[in-house]
């Protein structure tokens, strides 16, 4: 069955879903991605990325997909940069994702990444020309600002809405369809826009990044109507879309790719199959018959057919795993009466087994052990340990920490999703504290009663809580605000250690603020310390997820970030 | 009960005290297939109720993982799903447990629930239609409305809403009895009442009446005995039912939540793993069937034990 | 007088148990914990916007009054929210789901089809095959042919449906790779692969109902084979299939079609683990994911739905009972 966190990537903060009720809050834009298999960490071999660097142009796409819906409104869109959004929809900028490297944020209608100025607090964008709707109109900043104000209306929440409370005078603001505008967002003529944010932002050019600031044309985009047709910027339009069955996408006739070198657009047709069995869809894929060798599959191989694939030598070669990315970690509520000692914290630190951890996982294909917050992948990333255990844990260590705080049978709740994969982690974190002399008692959730449980306002409740979180762009804040900043405790926010640290929200605001993004990396860096120092949570491990192609499919391949394959680069073979 | 359609339970009702007890329990003791099914599901039950026990004998719980009895990729190490000393059936890819601690302890939801529920079914419904049956003009109006209505009511569609609405807190066994067993009632309720009609009539009823006994005493004493071999007939076909449905709920991820061991879950759970391990299938989904089977035959034997007219042998 | 006094008193009840499951599904939604304006306002969701998206979606009104707004919105049809940015959901407007961006009326169009598509296929065949099964073993009672039905039949209700379709789509879709494993094609849009995607599905349903109706039947003829005006009939001299499919097959029908009017429910039932195993995206599918999201728009329509279908056909089969067997 489905892991948890499956392709919906809007999930990708959510609990494990429950794999057999078919998670349908999942609102992924799955887009068609060609690519070839290989290109993980490990470095598969050469022939499978090689060859295909033009693009092969035509045939259908097929992408296999469980969720049951698509949001295909940009206002309320979840998605990914490089996935389904990434076809139908530019933004100023975009991603760039290959194989190897770090991801970068690229121009994507505008000329450059953004121009910072009032340190950082106004941000201006020069769009490029010549560039036209799927009707055939221009796409101009008016259509830029229109987008974003839409974000506004009440009738379109949902989505990442990153931008909304950095722009400058939004309060109160309900959206363009009273005819009010935005003063805060300037369009001086039809190519410049000029952003005034509450504070100074240097992550802007990753917001600007998200699909929610994709340009809508002003007049054509009824709330209750456009997730129907939307008129669409990127290489794809949509022709039709049934809930829970299918949905078709089409060339973009008015789109070229010589003003877009960040997308392929090779198939002539994108069909993205919605409501498919998590198992059934990767059974089809490996036996790899006529109707699954022009497809994908959108959602995460389950470990019992990455066991299947491990004896299949075709099914191998046609597997694509990520590098370590999105973080499995164990929230610890700070606010728990049990937990304020901070050596008892501590030694939960060095009690956890992370072998068992990854082996509930799905073994070393599935995880690799995890010591930091911000994830691999990121820029500015730095590796530490700042508590170092062998790969099974000193259960003796903590021991001796607990003694010294004075404390003896402990017991502690904790809080998981009552997914099977978030069950067994639940139950290799309580193993390994029953050696230090911990005694832990599982609360197995629905995700209907586990959010609100540890994402409500009160503390009580669990002491502990197994959790997954990767970020939406890649930018170390997105690993650290909102699982981290006092702002984000209680009110449905994921702080679910609660933590209310000054010197962590101080580096946090002072991270955010920073321009330079070499030099904001670093405060991350600092903030990723700090929070381990408070013993606040304990990562566990980083989650590899594995993908299926038809044999057909190429340039199919999952970049350092997003643990996702490159929707956006996938072609098909001749 | 929701997925099994009412006409399992509606089939011919066997009539009132036409029967002696003894004849019918000698009936059944001669047939084969029914004592082969009674013996079966008595083993089911000791099973699920000295699970614990027999567990101790290899050591293992359903809880306790074995990393050590799998390979890397998850799958059970050795033949037949990793079948060895201390594991009788084999253990659970990705956790090692042991499938036969799995099996026993799920038997206790299973059994648990299954006649739980049907203990529940055939209590209201017993009640409500002796009441009905007895009662007769308005009462009975209401009543047998009343009955209709909850038949007609989308049971599985309700269960799936109510049950992911239940707080975690409240025991989905508890949950599921209460769920089964409410929806099961009418189909006990429809022929008591048919019986209890019948009876009212008969002379020993009405003398009953005539003497000056009052209801509660005709009831207890009249009503009641002579309807009990059909509530035993008819609540022995019902537990297969209820067991059924509950792994269905199980299955739709509504059952008892993991840790607990629960047939349907496991089942849904090893249909993914069917290709490159059959034997976690075969562990819980052949003692579902078996269970099944087996009170499935026994209550056939029973209804036909009651009721000569149908035993021309052969079922 | 008589059939309107009847009719009237039915549907009166009809209404009254519709009533009282919207009211109970409002309750039941009402306990829940989970927030759906929360989910709905978006990844970032300041305080401010959350009392906004909640108003948006009527969440902060009392429940008796979304109640009424709900029953209200039937006949009437309502808006959300006001001004430019409303969304209209006209009448008969069961709701709005805002996880789908799709007025609940629209969403149960797409996909009772497809329930309605994989129940009634499966009812007619697991009738059929049903009752020509326990009346073939009823005529060769105690013979091998009897046996050999009854034991299927006996296999046939101790199995899980969701087992039998699901050990199916391994054989006959991944292993034989005969039948296709998942995905419903309209009827209007090609009826042949219509019936192909369907056929693994009714099978699966119907194995199990098909011996449930085979052992009724079997035990309703040998009954009615005994029955005096049968004797009557044969020494009448009347051809042996007259007797038994003009008189005794008459009275086995009676009892098996009111039956099957009480297994509607089930019947329902048994579509959506059938949805779910194939991958079709039925009502069935519809309730199950508006369940995990909360989706409480959506789950107070289909159930409604659900009941006014099982009520509504439970009464034509009452009427057709009636004018079966005029003794009643």
């Amino acid at each position: 069955m489905a892991r948890r966190q499956k392709a919906a990537e809007s999930v990708r903060r959510h609990r494990r879903r429950l794999a057999l009720l078919g998670t349908s809050a999942v609102l992924v834009l799955t887009g068609a991605l060609a690519a070839c298999s290989g290109a993980n960490s490990t470095g598969s071999s050469a022939a499978t990325v090689s060859g295909t660097t033009a693009a092969s142009d035509g045939g259908t796409l097929t992408i296999l997909d469980s969720d049951t819906s698509l949001t295909l409104d940009p206002a309320q869109s979840w998605s990914l940069a490089i996935t389904t959004s990434g076809l139908t929809w530019r933004r100023l900028t975009t991603w760039k994702i290959g194989p190897t490297g770090t991801p970068e944020v690229v121009p994507d209608l505008a000329t450059s990444g953004g121009t910072p100025s009032e340190g950082g607090r106004v941000w201006t964008y020069h769009l490029k020309s010549g560039i036209d709707f799927s009707d055939g109109e221009p796409i101009t900043s008016y259509d830029v600002k229109y987008g974003i104000e839409r974000t506004y209306a009440t009738a379109l929440s949902g989505g990442l809405n990153y931008q909304k409370p950095l722009i400058a005078g939004t309060a109160g603001y309900t959206g363009p369809f009273s005819g009010k505008q935005l003063s805060s967002i300037q369009t001086p003529n039809a190519t410049t826009i000029v952003f005034h944010l509450n504070q100074p932002y240097g992550d802007w050019p990753w917001v600007v990044s998200t699909t929610s600031l994709a340009p809508v044309p002003a007049g054509k985009a009824p709330a209750a109507t456009f997730g129907q047709h939307p008129i669409t910027s990127g290489p794809y339009t949509v022709q039709s879309y049934t809930p829970g069955v299918s949905a078709v996408l089409v060339r973009n006739k008015y789109w070229t790719a010589a003003s877009d070198p960040n997308r392929t657009a090779g198939p002539d047709k994108i069909v993205i199959e919605l409501n498919q069995d998590p198992t059934v869809e990767a059974q089809t894929l490996i036996a790899n018959g006529p109707n699954a060798q022009d497809a994908f599959g959108a959602d995460f191989v389950p470990p019992a057919q990455l066991a299947q694939v491990e004896n299949d030598q075709s099914a191998r070669s046609r597997l694509v795993t990520s590098p370590a990315s999105p973080l499995e970690y164990l929230a610890v509520n700070v606010q728990s009466p049990r937990l304020k000692n901070l050596k008892v914290r501590e030694a939960l630190e060095y009690a956890v087994n992370r072998e068992a951890v990854i082996i509930a996982s799905g073994g070393t294909v599935a995880a690799e052990p995890a010591t930091t917050l911000i994830t691999p992948g990121i820029a500015g990333r730095v590796a530490y340990d700042l508590y170092p255990v062998g790969l099974t844990g000193d259960p003796a260590k903590a021991k001796s920490l607990l003694a010294q705080a004075g404390v003896q049978g402990l017991t502690l709740t904790l809080a998981t999703g009552n997914d099977p994969i978030s069950t067994a982690i639940a139950q290799a974190v309580q193993e390994a504290y029953k050696t230090a002399g911990i005694n832990v008692v599982i609360k197995s959730l629905s995700s209907s009663a586990y959010t609100p449980l540890v994402t409500g306002n009160s503390a009580g409740g669990y002491d502990l809580a197994v959790s997954s979180w990767q970020p939406d762009f890649p930018s170390a804040m997105d690993n650290i605000e909102p699982l981290f900043s006092s702002a984000m405790i209680g009110n449905g926010n994921y702080n679910i250690s609660r933590l209310a640290d000054p010197t962590v929200d101080a580096l946090i605001t002072k991270a955010e603020g920073t321009i330079d993004a070499t030099a904001a990396g670093a405060i991350w860096a600092q903030a990723d310390k700090a929070i381990l120092a408070d013993a606040a949570v304990v990562p566990l491990v980083y989650n590899k997820n594995s993908f299926l192609r038809g044999s057909n499919v190429q340039n199919f391949y999952i970049g350092e970030f997003p643990a996702y394959p490159v929707y956006t680069a996938v072609t098909l073979g001749q | 009960m929701s997925s099994q359609p009412a006409s399992s339970t509606s089939t011919v009702v066997p009539p009132v005290a036409a029967v002696k007890p003894s004849g019918a329990f000698a009936r059944l003791l001669a047939d084969h297939w029914a004592m082969a099914g009674a013996g079966v599901a008595a083993a089911f039950v000791l099973l699920a109720v000295f699970a614990p026990l027999v567990c101790r004998i290899t050591g293992s719980d359903p809880y306790t993982y074995d990393l050590g009895a799998l390979t890397g990729s998850g799958l059970p190490r050795g033949a037949f799903g990793g079948v060895s000393a201390t594991h009788w059936l084999g253990v659970e890819p990705q956790t090692g447990r042991d499938l036969f601690a799995i099996v026993a302890y799920g038997a206790r939801i299973s059994l648990l629930v299954g006649i739980g529920s049907t203990l529940l079914a055939t209590l209201i419904g017993t009640a409500l239609g002796v009441l009905a049956g007895y009662s007769g003009g308005l009462v009975d109006t209401l009543l047998s409305r009343f009955t209709d209505l909850t038949i007609a009511f989308p049971q599985l569609i309700f269960m799936i809403a109510l049950g992911a609405l239940v707080p975690a807190s409240f025991p989905r066994q508890f949950f599921m009895i209460a769920a089964i067993g409410v929806f099961g009632w009418p189909s006990v309720a429809r022929v008591v009442r048919g019986q209890t009609m019948a009876l009212r009539n008969r002379s020993f009823v009405v003398a009953a009446r005539v003497v000056g006994a009052g209801p509660r005493h005709i009831l207890c004493t009249e009503i009641l005995p002579n309807l009990a071999s059909t509530i035993t007939v008819i609540a022995t076909m019902m537990v297969p039912g209820a067991i059924g449905t509950e792994a269905a709920l199980s299955f739709l991820g509504i059952g008892v939540p993991p840790p607990t061991p629960s047939w349907g879950r496991e089942i849904s759970s090893a249909i993914a793993w069917v290709a490159v391990d059959p034997w976690y299938l075969a562990a819980p989904g052949l003692a579902l069937f078996l269970v099944t089977l087996a009170l499935n035959a026994f209550g056939d034997g029973l209804r036909d034990a009651f009721d000569p007219r149908l035993t021309g042998k052969g079922r | 007088m008589k059939i309107t006094r009847f009719l009237l008193v039915k549907i009166a009840g009809m209404i009254a148990v519709l009533l009282l499951v919207s009211l109970a599904v409002y309750l039941i939604f009402y306990l829940t914990p989970a927030d759906p304006a929360r989910t709905e306002c978006g990844r970032v969701c300041t305080p401010a916007e959350l009392v906004q998206v909640r108003a948006f979606m009527g969440l902060n009104e009392p429940v008796w009054r979304q109640y009424l707004d709900f029953l209200g919105a039937i006949f009437a049809g309502r808006s959300y929210g006001s001004g430019a940015g409303a969304i209209a959901c006209p009448a008969p407007c069961l709701g709005y789901s805002f996880q789908q961006h799709q007025t609940v009326l629209s969403l149960i169009g797409q996909t009772a089809p497809v329930t309605a598509s994989i129940a009634l296929g499966a009812a007619v065949l697991w009738l059929v095959t049903g009752v020509a099964a326990g009346v073939v073993s009823a005529l060769r009672r105690g013979r091998a042919l009897d046996r050999a039905v009854m034991a299927t039949a006996i296999v046939g209700i101790s199995v899980p449906a969701y087992l039998v379709g699901l050990l199916g789509i391994l054989v006959f879709g991944f292993k034989l790779n005969i039948l296709p494993v998942s995905g419903y094609v309209p009827l209007t849009q090609d009826p042949a692969q219509w019936a192909f995607h369907l056929m693994l599905p009714w099978c699966a349903l119907a194995f199990i109902s098909a011996a449930i109706y085979a052992r009724l039947t079997r035990s309703q003829m040998i009954e009615a084979l005994g029955e005096d005006y049968v004797r009557t009939a044969r020494a009448k001299g009347l051809r042996e299939s007259r007797v038994i499919g003009r008189h005794a097959l008459r009275n086995v029908l009676i009892p098996v079609i009111t039956l099957f009017g009480l297994d509607l429910g089930a019947l329902l039932g048994g579509a959506v683990i059938t949805e779910k195993v194939f991958s079709m995206y039925g009502l069935g599918a519809l309730l199950i994911g508006a369940v995990a999201t909360t989706d409480i728009s959506t789950i107070a329509g289909v159930t409604l739905l659900a009941a006014v279908f099982v009520i509504v056909a439970n009464f034509l089969v009452d009427l057709v009972y009636k004018l079966l067997d005029p003794r009643v």
